[in-house]
């Protein structure tokens, strides 16, 4: 039976979907799934791996991998595949598995597939298919060379397999000679915001130049507490109005988003604007001129005062999601 | 031959091999730039350039743009050029004893004397404003300069040194042609007055003489190394000026097997040109003046840049003098910063003031490539643009499928029509990705094609075959993708035979104009508000309904200061029925930037003030409730600008286009 290593990405204890994803389709390929899992305080996730179906763990263990780094997670990596001999390494193509998985492939000197869409493990094959020119078409790869074959896979791409409560692996230690290392990781700092950032939060609540100041930004931050999983942007001219900073400007110059909704209360839309915020999935646009051209990308339009609308809009929030 | 002039001759030969040598050295150093020459042929059109020679150098027509600095400079300019022939006079008269050139005529020698007499006193006159300007009005792009005020010196020394010569002549020897020499005998009274004798005039004369053989002498070895080498270097600048004012970027061979580096990362990468450029900057700061990025406190000043370059030129000297090029370090340091380079909105306005031709965007955009080419260093906002203009093609992330969706219910026809049905059409509207994307510029499309109509001009579009120029691209440096896109472009054109092209946008219309042509195409482009003009002036439409408005003209960059148009605009507004324009001082070729130029338009201007705010500050001097403009770049800077002044109920702006259209049937 082929052996499918997977890398275990995880966050305060909770391993991330993407893994599971990845470990299912091992699964239902009648793979051995081997998962790679390195960090502080592992019992829940290794605990957690095996409901998800993983059949072995291999964990690396310690304060020297407290924190991620490239250098010492991928040494550790490439001691894993030496002790699995696998056929096949998947990676999720998160930050840090596009971080990761470059290096691996050198140090291992194999092919990569990064960036997958959907994948094909046939015995001790892959074949994968990764978007190519920006998603305008797609392209199916097939693996020639030397074995492990490596691909990442993008996370929701890949359905989940039901977990089984109470499944376990079996945990192998994996230690690491930090002598070797070139780097460590002392400290991983959090930027100054803390909340979501607005090209992460399924739904986004932005703020024009008519939200007049920087306090009345408060009636968004109050939409945007009741909305689950969602930050407050602003488009430039409130960003140049100095209403909000920088860090939270969507548009052009700014970042970039896609979230399922996207709320844009008083922003006129101009195109610098909407080149951010255009492929968001469903658009509200609050705003008092009729004529403002973000009513020509919105899904749903309120001709209105946003200071009247929003606090309305959170009120009824709030009554519908309890 | 005397003591003293054997002397003499030591001491004149002594100064002047200095200089040679001090001249040499400059020379060398401008024949060591050996980078591409983008400054083109400089010695065709050979009449043109004595023609500029004349009204430029020795007539000081574009010293005189600014009046009573150059008032001030062509007294002190004339003044030297009479007086040299004096000065040349006593050198003679130095070495050989009694020499004089009386023998041209007794007439003709008074005359001669009292032109230079009259001349040193303007040159004084001139040099006391200098101090004056210098020392009380201090305006700020003059700044402080030593350098300056050691040339103020020596040149009052050297005409004081003249009268106080003259003066003490008179008295040693007198003689009835003296009296021309009007302020010099009035001196010569003083002296008189206070008792000296011939014999001590006689010396004193002498004395003088010599302090101003010594001070002729020694400004002549200063020169060189002081910014006044402008008196040898900004004659030849102008000869070998760019002699029209349209320009484009210098296509960059990327094909070429031998090139190491693109662009300009090191002094030595530019050249001979440039060098000459730097050599004939004489720090007066009338670009740094103009400069739009400089006045709203950015770190770009124009005259900094063309001083700190000259810098970097001396610190690398001996690399250069011994061809080791690999050990020139870079521009890039703590003078010329990676701010200095981006703050650039490309308007030109630096070049149109500048004296002596130098052409400053040139040497910016050049060194801005290198960033982007050579280190991939350039604003993280402008990775979007690229990133957008190679897989969209528009700076925008828009669909390329709905490039001619603005069309909808025009009946606008493509050119892959057209082609189909075996027609022809006169002109291609090359509508651009602003005018296709942007709803605020669709309406100014839109009412384009409305006049398009109305005079029965046959046109098509190229639809969803454009694609960007590459402009915003080229301008910020990415060479590379604007060359993959302007020859997508041509090769489109091509494959219809596109002859002549309408566009509403400046930008296009600079590229296609004047810097397609290196990818192998000529066109005819005209921008909208000249066709429009055409269109008005041959009675294809009649602006006969009246538009009820006071309007101001921005004049946007490219069309102004790259291509020389001020007056098509003009005349279409004055042919509207009832609208009232008010200009604004800083119009035309003085017109300051909206700020988006120089692929501005897609970076953040996170250093000093908003150029867009204060441009619209001018502009709302007019007290007009109309600012019209031209470019879509321009029109969504100033809406910006009125919004943040809260005047959006009081101002619009307007593309003229919009105007003609509303003001005809």
């Amino acid at each position: 039976m082929a052996t499918v290593l997977i890398y275990a990405e995880h966050k305060e204890g909770k391993v991330k979907k993407v893994t599971h994803e990845l470990i299912s389709e091992a699964n239902r390929a009648g793979a051995e799934s081997v998962v790679f899992v390195a960090g502080q305080g592992l019992d829940a996730v290794n605990k957690e791996l095996g409901e998800m179906g993983a059949k072995r763990v291999i964990a690396a263990q310690g304060d020297a991998v407290k924190f991620y780094s490239n250098e010492a997670y991928g040494k550790l990596f490439v001691d894993a595949v030496k002790s699995t001999n696998p056929s096949v390494i998947l990676i999720p193509a998160t930050a840090q598995g596009k971080d990761l998985a470059p290096r691996i492939a050198a140090l291992l000197g194999v092919g990569l597939a990064s960036d997958c869409t959907k994948i094909q493990i046939d015995g001790e094959k892959l074949k994968a298919t990764r978007p190519i020119y920006a998603g305008k078409a797609v392209a199916d790869v097939e693996f020639v060379g030397p074995k492990p074959y490596m691909a990442t896979v993008r996370p929701n791409a890949l359905s989940v397999g039901a977990a089984s409560p109470g499944a376990s692996a079996a945990v192998t230690a994996l230690s690491l000679d930090t002598g070797a290392l070139k780097s460590t990781v002392k400290d991983v700092v959090r930027g100054a915001t803390a909340k979501l950032d607005v090209t992460e939060a399924n739904i986004v609540v932005s703020g024009g130049r008519a939200m007049k100041n920087s306090e009345n930004f408060a009636i968004l931050e109050k939409l945007s507490e009741v909305l689950p999983n969602s930050a407050v942007g602003a488009s430039r001219a409130a960003v140049d109005a100095g209403y909000r900073p920088h860090s939270y400007q969507v548009g052009q110059t700014g970042k970039v988003v896609s979230p399922t909704l996207y709320i844009a209360c008083g922003i006129s839309g101009a195109i610098q604007h909407l080149a951010g915020m255009r492929t968001s999935k469903i658009i509200v646009a609050i705003n008092k001129d009729p004529e403002a051209p973000i009513f020509q990308v919105a899904d749903y339009g309120i001709v209105g005062d946003l200071f009247e609308v929003v606090p309305l809009l959170t009120e009824e929030f709030k009554k519908a999601l309890g | 031959m005397a003591i003293s002039s054997l002397v003499f001759l030591a001491v004149v030969l002594g100064a002047t091999g200095l200089f040679a040598y001090k001249a040499s050295i400059l020379f060398r150093l401008a024949k060591a730039t050996k980078g591409p020459v983008w400054s083109g042929n400089r010695m065709d059109r050979l009449a043109e350039r004595v023609e500029t020679f004349f009204t430029n150098v020795l007539f000081q027509k574009a010293v005189l743009k600014k009046k009573k600095a150059g008032l001030m400079h062509v007294a002190i300019f004339w003044g030297f050029m009479i007086i040299t022939i004096e000065t040349m006079e006593l050198f003679a008269y130095e070495l050989f004893p009694g020499f004089s050139l009386s023998f041209i005529g007794e007439s003709a020698y008074a005359t001669l004397r009292l032109i230079q007499e009259l001349f040193t006193l303007l040159v004084l006159s001139g040099v006391g404003y200098a101090f004056y300007r210098r020392l009380v009005l201090r305006p700020e792009g003059l700044g402080k300069s030593t350098d300056a005020i050691i040339i103020l010196s020596l040149t009052s020394g050297l005409m004081l040194a003249l009268l106080a010569m003259r003066s003490f002549h008179i008295l040693a020897e007198p003689n009835d042609n003296n009296a021309v020499m009007f302020a010099s005998m009035w001196i010569s009274g003083i002296w008189q007055s206070l008792g000296v004798t011939p014999e001590v005039a006689s010396t004193m004369a002498a004395g003088f003489r010599w302090f101003h053989h010594l001070l002729v002498l020694g400004f002549m070895v200063y020169i060189p190394s002081s910014k006044h080498l402008h008196v040898l270097t900004a004659a030849p600048n102008t000869f070998f000026r760019k002699l029209e004012t349209p320009k484009g970027m210098r296509k960059v061979n990327l094909e070429a097997e031998d090139a190491t580096s693109f662009g300009a990362g090191k002094i030595s990468d530019l050249s001979w040109k440039d060098t000459l450029d730097l050599y004939a900057c004489t720090e007066c700061g009338r670009c740094q003046d103009a400069c739009p990025a400089w006045n709203t406190q950015k770190p770009l000043s124009p005259k900094a840049l063309v001083h700190d370059l000259k810098d970097s030129l001396y610190e690398n000297k001996l690399a250069l003098l011994s061809g080791k090029t690999d050990e020139v370090k870079p521009i890039l340091g703590s003078k010329i910063t990676d701010d200095v380079i981006w703050a650039c909105t490309s308007c030109r306005a630096c070049e149109s003031a500048c004296p002596v031709f130098i052409e400053q965007t040139d040497k910016i955009y050049e060194i801005r490539r290198n960033m982007v080419l050579m280190e991939s260093r350039f604003p993280a906002e402008l990775q979007t643009v690229f990133k957008n203009i190679e897989n969209n093609f528009s700076p925008w992330a828009m669909s390329p499928d709905e490039r001619d969706k603005w069309t909808e219910g025009l009946e606008v026809r493509t050119m892959a029509q057209i082609a189909a049905s075996g027609e022809q059409v006169e002109y291609l509207f090359w509508v651009g990705c602003a005018g296709s994307f942007d709803d605020r510029s669709k309406k100014v499309s839109k009412a384009l094609v409305s006049i398009l109509k109305k005079s029965g001009i046959k046109f098509a579009i190229l639809g969803k075959e454009e694609k960007c120029t590459g402009d915003p691209a080229r301008r910020a440096g990415n060479e590379y993708l604007a060359q993959t896109l302007i020859q997508e472009n041509v090769n489109v054109l091509n494959n219809y035979g596109v002859k002549k092209v309408v566009t509403a946008c400046p930008h296009c219309f600079n590229a296609l104009k004047n810097e397609w042509k290196d990818f192998g195409i000529e066109l005819e482009v005209i921008h909208h508000t000249q066709l429009i003009a055409e269109l008005i002036r041959s009675g294809k439409i009649k602006p006969t309904k009246a538009v009820d408005e006071k309007v101001t003209y921005h004049d946007s960059c490219y069309i102004g200061r790259w291509n020389n148009e001020y007056n098509a605009p003009r005349t279409i507004l004055a042919s509207v029925p009832q609208l009232k324009v008010n200009e604004i001082e800083q119009n035309k070729s003085n017109g300051m930037c909206c700020g988006a130029g120089g692929s501005r338009m897609w970076m953040e201007e996170h250093i000093g003030t908003r150029i867009n705010v204060k441009r619209t500050e001018q502009l709302l001097e007019a007290k007009a409730g109309v600012v019209a403009a031209n470019c879509p770049f321009c029109i969504t800077m100033l809406t910006d600008g009125i919004k943040t002044k809260e005047l959006t109920d009081k101002v619009r702006v307007m593309d003229v286009a919009e105007i003609v259209d509303q003001a005809t049937v």
